[in-house]
């Protein structure tokens, strides 16, 4: 089998690398549209357009910082199967800088505007809400300046630089054994890669807290980082899945993933189905059970107006019916097969997030007929700006880590 | 060996000493034609189930179906259980509450899949099965340990004893057997019947003990395992006890308590008494009432203290012309604003709390009045009729009724500690509507509704 | 018969691209057979004996003092107002949370074809069995009158014709703990017959023979028997790998839908399953370090197989780091004065010295497996273990202990102080425990033969490959 870095069938087409710079253009412009309809159209408001700018980030971030997570746990886990679909997880991570820029807009509601997007912002809703966060005498203002402007932005650069810093350190190292063949560069990973996970889980759990959780400022749940954990884990392999699918359907790495390799990926996309299942069952029936209002009135804006169909929605498309599809092994050795029900759990997630988000902003699970409207300009946009990122950091780099050390028992790799 | 002794032999088994030379072996038996092979190892070798074409297993579906069944099972019990056998809240939570019911859904779920796939796989394997030709030959002992044997079974197609045994040995097989039929007796060893037999009466007797118990009367009292759980040392609400100087168990609130759910305190609305006009007229009387109400730290006699409202009012209704009259300075008007509100919350409490005695009408002829005369109480006293003139607004002031209520009077105990101040003024209004119904003219009846008053006579 | 010469090889280096053996010396398919059944053919040493009669006393004490609880009631605890829930309760989330590593090794690590797992798997699982009988005591007589807990089964009161409640979590745990017990016996008795058959193979008494004949049920390990035994193996073990999540997941439950201040916490469900796999892994090893040494395992049981623990120990001990912090941090940001209080009262209220012990032994002392050394010096790892296992038991203790003693109302605030009784029975558990544990390696495969048969298999054709390629 070739796989000497040269070899065009380890590469990106060209019709689809080229792809890049105008995805990531019309992205951009979709997304500037997308924000703009809020700041011109009354019905849709800006609060709206952030919230759907936020959701479309929130996807694709977790998206990202999935693969992130699944790269270094391959190192820690020392894993020998996953060699030949590392490089997409590789490069789905390899964005974290641009995604670092991309947050930007959601800054500049703090700083531009006063509670566009999170009402903690506004020191009038606090001081009608909770005068106590502005009170220097109060035990409760720590909490004020947590949820202040400056030490909002100071973590957020602490988080984003975290990401891009372990996602650049993985990607190059990764790149340059390509050239050199080094063992070392793998022994170096692998140490690296139990202090990233380290770094990797508090800066995820500590986001969350921030970017999402906070959107409601006096709702709290202490497993709300692994709730984004398990959904970025799981749109991640599904994203890896589908990536070397369409790569595959492009012409390349024909050899070298083969049915096997599906077949553990599926296995991954069923048990974090069931993973992400379990922390949301969880969460729900441990405040529904508790029943304290300062806790439940968050599922209870979740079940009014029209959100209820969302969230069954969740129930039954996000966990039942892919843990149906995913149970029977021979179905799950099908890579077509298993490529459409993970794109499928790919728009699932965007679900779960607009769950997750949405209801803090807006009361009507649309936002009428130019809600959907600048949700849809938003998350393609988005999308789009996704897309083209991973396909320009694709170009020109082999699809697979041709030179790992473990990549001939990957080649070989034979489910049991 | 010859082809007469084929009736006893059930096939041959041959002998390998390493996974790959076994491998190697079946696969040519395999493709010499044979299909009633199969391979004895001491673990599962890898390769072997296509090396002698084995068909994969159905037990997948086994474990699928025990699995619904265990869902469906836990989730029928608890909903007959808790929602339709013996329906009762929980914690506010509904009959069928699918949450809560989920958890117990998913233990069974696992519980019946993993029996469909441990017995699953007995069943489909027939074990256990003790008694096995195969195990004649002493050499398979080793089949669990480090040796690999290939079997072909006497009733395939092609089997001829002599053409097996040399093809076999061919491969490279360590030595080549017949399996012949096991002769040592199959039944099991009397003492195993014996055994379980002892077990079993053994583990009735205690089934037969509760048994018996259940259906047999005993004129001893009753066992009793916590003596201070069935007799409770802790004393009831009206029992006398010793421990307190003035001999009550319930104890009084402490002095200086104040009612925590009413904002601010204002000492006319809690007695019904101008105050201040009484303070004019009878210093010490207002400092006692305001002390009583207040609960501060009032003489040592305190407990005895009558309410001073109770007093007078008692004093006034029983006695008649020769009582001293009642000079109190009464609230003459609810200090509440009278709305449709505060009536219907009157006449809920009043409902919930007066009309036991008084009636719902107020006449005096409640549930508990119609007990006692059922059972001719030599005691009972006639609850008052709360439609006498003296009772009107005019002969009664309203800050009187609620000092009534409060405090009571005669057989009538006060609702102070049970009803807030505020909802004894509301049912001080609702009794002044219920008086006015009952002497209602026409002309008190909104225009509107004239007619309806006149249809429904 | 290839032969594996890996004797004096350091296994816990592994150069990426080659796999490093888990099964050292001249190992062979004979001497694995030999070196597993000869611990059960022996007469046992003197040591054994010695241990056996410490733990089989304090097991009798353990008997003895469920007697004397039953027969004087419940009072002879130190349980008090407002403390309900004392030691038993705390001892029954112990013993649950050491039964959890069993079935993970054996499950999980099967499902991620973890091969390391094969020399471990049958004592983790023996040991989970054995800690759910200790856990199954505790809240069995916990009940008051034990007599009575039959009334936890789906049956009606013959008096009432009432039903046990469904909505209430402590009935979720029944299930739960009777399922895990129930499907982790199928599954270590499942795996244990292919190896019971070798022991009935090697009998030389017809007797012995018997015995394990019938526990065998009469397998021959024919080609097909193994296929569907396999087949069945993978299904339990994708069963038993959920389950063993929902069970602390749901123990978890017991606490974290009340609202006691410090229980109802979301991140719980997840916290109390890594905190069981930490505690688990723990007890796994203070039993298989000195197991190995004692019954000369050591070329089965591996320096690898210790630091690969150690490693999973350190990854559990950091999560439940995390969530110890997570909480801290919430109940802070969530600004609920009973929640800061219940955290603040922790750290620094009267039971201090349990939190900080939790904190110092669950937290800070796996830190040290981020160094080699200490992953590789089996004395080393067995020290920090037993901390770990104290540390486990103190979490336990610093949940419901400090909760319950000081929750919202300061006048119903108490102390929970426990009686002799309550140290005895903590002790006369491990004596159960310990008991079991002996008596299984005494008679029972306490290495899955079968498996590490099949791993050698592996690792000597992968050898003969290196060999034809270089």
């Amino acid at each position: 089998m070739n796989i000497e870095p040269e070899n065009p069938t380890l590469r990106l087409p060209s019709p689809v690398a080229r792809l890049a710079m105008p995805m990531m253009g019309v992205g951009a412009v979709l997304l500037l549209v997308g924000v703009l309809l809020g700041a011109i159209f009354s019905s849709v408001e800006m609060r709206f357009a952030m919230g759907a700018y936020l959701t479309a980030y929130t996807y694709c971030l977790t998206i990202s910082l999935g693969a992130l997570f699944f790269v270094i746990i391959q190192h820690l886990c020392r894993a020998g199967w996953s060699v030949t679909v590392r490089r997409v997880a590789e490069l789905l991570m390899s964005v974290l800088p641009v995604m670092a820029v991309l947050f930007l807009p959601i800054l500049a509601t703090l700083w531009i505007g006063e509670g566009t997007l999170y009402r903690w912002d506004s020191e009038e809703w606090v001081a009608a809400h909770h005068p106590d966060w502005l009170n220097p005498e109060s035990p409760q203002r720590s909490k004020g300046i947590y949820l202040s402007d400056w030490f909002f932005t100071l973590r957020a650069i602490l988080y984003l630089s975290i990401w891009a810093g372990l996602a650049l350190y993985f990607f190059r190292l990764s790149r340059r054994q390509d050239d050199t063949a080094e063992i070392r560069l793998t022994e170096r990973m692998q140490a690296f890669s139990g202090p990233a996970v380290i770094l990797f889980s508090l800066s995820v759990t500590f986001a969350a807290f921030d970017w999402v959780m906070s959107l409601e400022p006096i709702w709290f749940s202490t497993m709300f980082g692994v709730y984004i954990f398990a959904g970025g884990m799981l749109s991640a392999i599904c994203a890896i899945t589908v990536g070397v699918y369409l790569v595959q359907a492009a012409g390349s790495l024909r050899q070298q993933v083969t049915v096997e390799h599906y077949h553990d990926l599926a296995k991954l996309i069923f048990g974090f189905v069931t993973f992400w299942t379990y922390i949301a069952f969880s969460q729900y029936l441990l405040i529904w059970y508790g029943n304290i209002p300062e806790e439940t009135f968050w599922f209870g804006d979740r079940q009014e107006h029209g959100w209820a169909i969302v969230s069954l929605i969740l129930v039954f498309f996000h966990w039942l019916l892919p843990f149906l599809a995913l149970l029977n092994r021979n179905l799950r050795r099908r890579p077509a097969y298993v490529c459409g029900w993970a794109a499928y759990v790919l728009l699932m997630h965007f679900v779960d997030i607009y769950w997750l988000v949405m209801p803090s902003v807006t009361e009507s699970p649309t936002g009428g007929v130019m809600g959907v409207v600048t949700t849809v300009l938003c998350s393609l946009g988005m999308v789009g700006l996704f897309i083209g990122a991973v396909l320009r950091a694709g170009d020109g780099a082999p699809l697979i880590p041709v030179r790992d050390p473990r990549l001939q028992e990957s080649l070989a790799f034979h489910n049991i | 060996m010859s082809d007469s002794n084929n009736q006893s032999t059930h096939g041959m088994m041959a002998e390998f000493d390493s996974v790959d030379s076994l491998l190697a072996a079946a696969r040519r038996i395999r493709d010499a034609g044979y299909t009633k092979i199969d391979a004895y190892t001491p673990f599962a070798v890898h390769g072997i189930d296509d090396a002698l074409g084995i068909k994969p297993t159905k037990l997948p579906w086994i474990t699928l179906t025990g699995g619904v069944i265990g869902a469906l099972t836990a989730l029928a019990m608890q909903i007959w259980m808790n929602s339709i056998n013996y329906p009762y809240i929980i914690s506010g939570k509904p009959y069928i509450s699918l949450p809560a019911f989920i958890p117990v859904a998913f233990e069974l779920t696992i519980l019946f899949a993993s029996f469909g796939s441990f017995f699953g796989m007995l069943a489909l394997n027939r074990l256990p099965r003790f008694s096995n030709p195969v195990f004649t030959n002493p050499r398979f002992d080793l089949a669990t340990d480090d040796k690999f044997f290939l079997y072909v079974d006497a009733k395939d197609a092609r089997y001829d004893g002599e053409g097996v045994a040399r093809l076999l040995g061919d491969s490279g097989a360590a030595s080549v057997d017949p399996v012949v039929e096991d002769e040592t007796p199959t039944e099991v060893p009397k003492i195993f019947f014996t055994l379980a037999g002892v077990l079993a009466m053994v583990a009735i007797i205690p089934v037969l003990v509760v048994a018996m118990m259940r259906v047999t009367t005993s004129s001893q009292p009753r066992f009793h395992v916590f003596y201070d759980m069935d007799f409770s040392p802790a004393k009831d609400a009206q029992q006398v006890t010793t421990l307190f100087a003035d001999g009550r168990v319930m104890r009084p609130d402490v002095p200086g308590t104040v009612i925590r759910s009413e904002d601010g305190f204002d000492i006319d609305f809690q007695t019904g008494v101008d105050m201040e006009a009484l303070a004019a007229m009878d210093p010490a009387r207002a400092e006692h009432l305001v002390r009583l109400v207040a609960q501060a730290p009032a003489d040592e006699a305190a407990p005895a203290d009558e309410a001073a409202g109770d007093q007078v009012a008692d004093a006034q209704a029983a006695g008649g012309a020769s009582e001293p009259v009642d000079n109190t300075p009464w609230l003459q008007d609810n200090p509440l604003e009278v709305d449709a509100e505060l009536l219907a919350t009157g006449q809920e409490k009043f409902n919930i709390y007066c009309a036991v005695c008084h009636g719902v009408s107020g006449r005096g002829t409640g549930l508990v009045h119609l007990r006692a005369q059922r059972i001719q109480s030599p005691t009972w006293v006639q609850p008052s009729s709360l439609h006498q003139d003296i009772l009107y607004a005019n002969n009664y002031a309203d800050g009187k009724l609620f000092s009534v209520i409060t405090n009571g009077i005669r057989k009538m105990p006060g609702y102070g500690a049970q009803i807030s101040a505020s909802d004894r003024w509301a049912i001080v209004a609702y009794v002044r509507a219920l008086q006015l119904s009952q002497n209602a003219e026409e002309s008190d009846v909104p225009a509107g509704q004239r007619a309806a008053v006149a249809q429904a006579e | 018969m290839a032969i594996a010469a890996t004797t004096g090889l350091d296994n816990t280096v592994e150069r990426p691209g080659e796999r490093a053996p888990l099964v050292l010396g001249n190992t062979t398919y004979h001497t694995i057979t030999e070196s597993v059944s000869s611990i059960a053919e022996q007469p046992p040493s003197k040591l054994w004996v010695l241990g056996f009669l410490v733990s089989a006393s304090l097991a009798s004490m353990f008997g003895l003092l469920i007697a004397y609880l039953i027969y004087n009631g419940v009072g002879v605890w130190g349980n008090r107002d407002p403390v309900f829930w004392g030691w038993p309760i705390v001892n029954f989330v112990f013993w649950v949370g050491i039964g959890h590593a069993g079935t993970l090794i054996s499950a999980i690590l099967f499902l991620f074809r973890q091969e390391w797992r094969t020399s471990i798997n049958r004592a983790a699982e023996a040991m989970t069995i054995f800690a759910v009988v200790c856990a199954g005591t505790f809240p069995g007589i916990h009940v008051g009158r034990a007599w009575l807990a039959y009334w936890l089964a789906p049956y009606p009161s013959l008096n009432l014709w009432m039903w046990p409640q469904f909505r209430s979590p402590l009935l979720w745990d029944v299930f739960a703990v009777s399922t895990y017990g129930t499907v982790s016996l199928l599954f270590w008795y499942m795996g244990m017959v292919p190896d019971l058959a070798t022991f009935r193979d090697r009998s030389k008494n017809k007797w012995r023979r018997m015995a394990y004949g019938i526990l065998a049920l009469g397998w021959c390990g024919s080609s097909r028997h193994w296929m569907r035994y396999e087949k069945a193996y993978a299904l339990l073990a994708a069963l038993a790998a959920p389950l063993v999540l929902s069970v602390h997941t749901i123990v978890s439950f017991d606490f974290a839908v009340s609202q006691v201040p410090g229980w109802h916490t979301t991140i719980f469900p997840p916290y109390f399953v890594a905190g069981a796999i930490f505690s688990g892994f723990a007890m796994v090893l203070t039993l298989m370090i000195p197991s190995r040494s004692i019954f000369k395992l050591e070329h089965l049981i591996t320096v690898r197989h210790l630091e690969n623990m150690c490693k999973i120990i350190l990854a559990t001990g950091s999560i439940v780091g995390l969530a110890y912090g997570t909480e801290f941090f919430i109940a802070w940001y969530g600004q609920v004065p009973a929640e800061q209080f219940a955290f603040i009262n922790r750290a620094f209220g009267p039971y201090w010295w349990a939190y900080w012990t939790m904190i110092t032994c669950n937290v800070i002392s796996p830190q040290l497996f981020w160094f080699k050394r200490m992953r590789t010096d089996p004395v080393l790892i067995f020290i920090v273990t037993i901390f770990v296992n104290i540390g486990m038991w103190f979490e336990r203790f610093v949940i419901v202990i400090t909760s319950l003693s000081r929750d919202y109302l300061p006048s119903a605030w108490g102390y929970f102080s426990p009686t002799w009784v309550d140290w005895g029975m903590l002790i006369g558990s491990f004596g159960l425990f310990f008991t079991l544990f002996m008596l299984f390696c005494r008679f029972m495969p306490i290495i899955n033969m079968a498996e590490t048969k099949a791993t050698l298999a592996h690792q000597l054709r992968h050898a003969s490959h290196h060999v034809t390629e270089h």
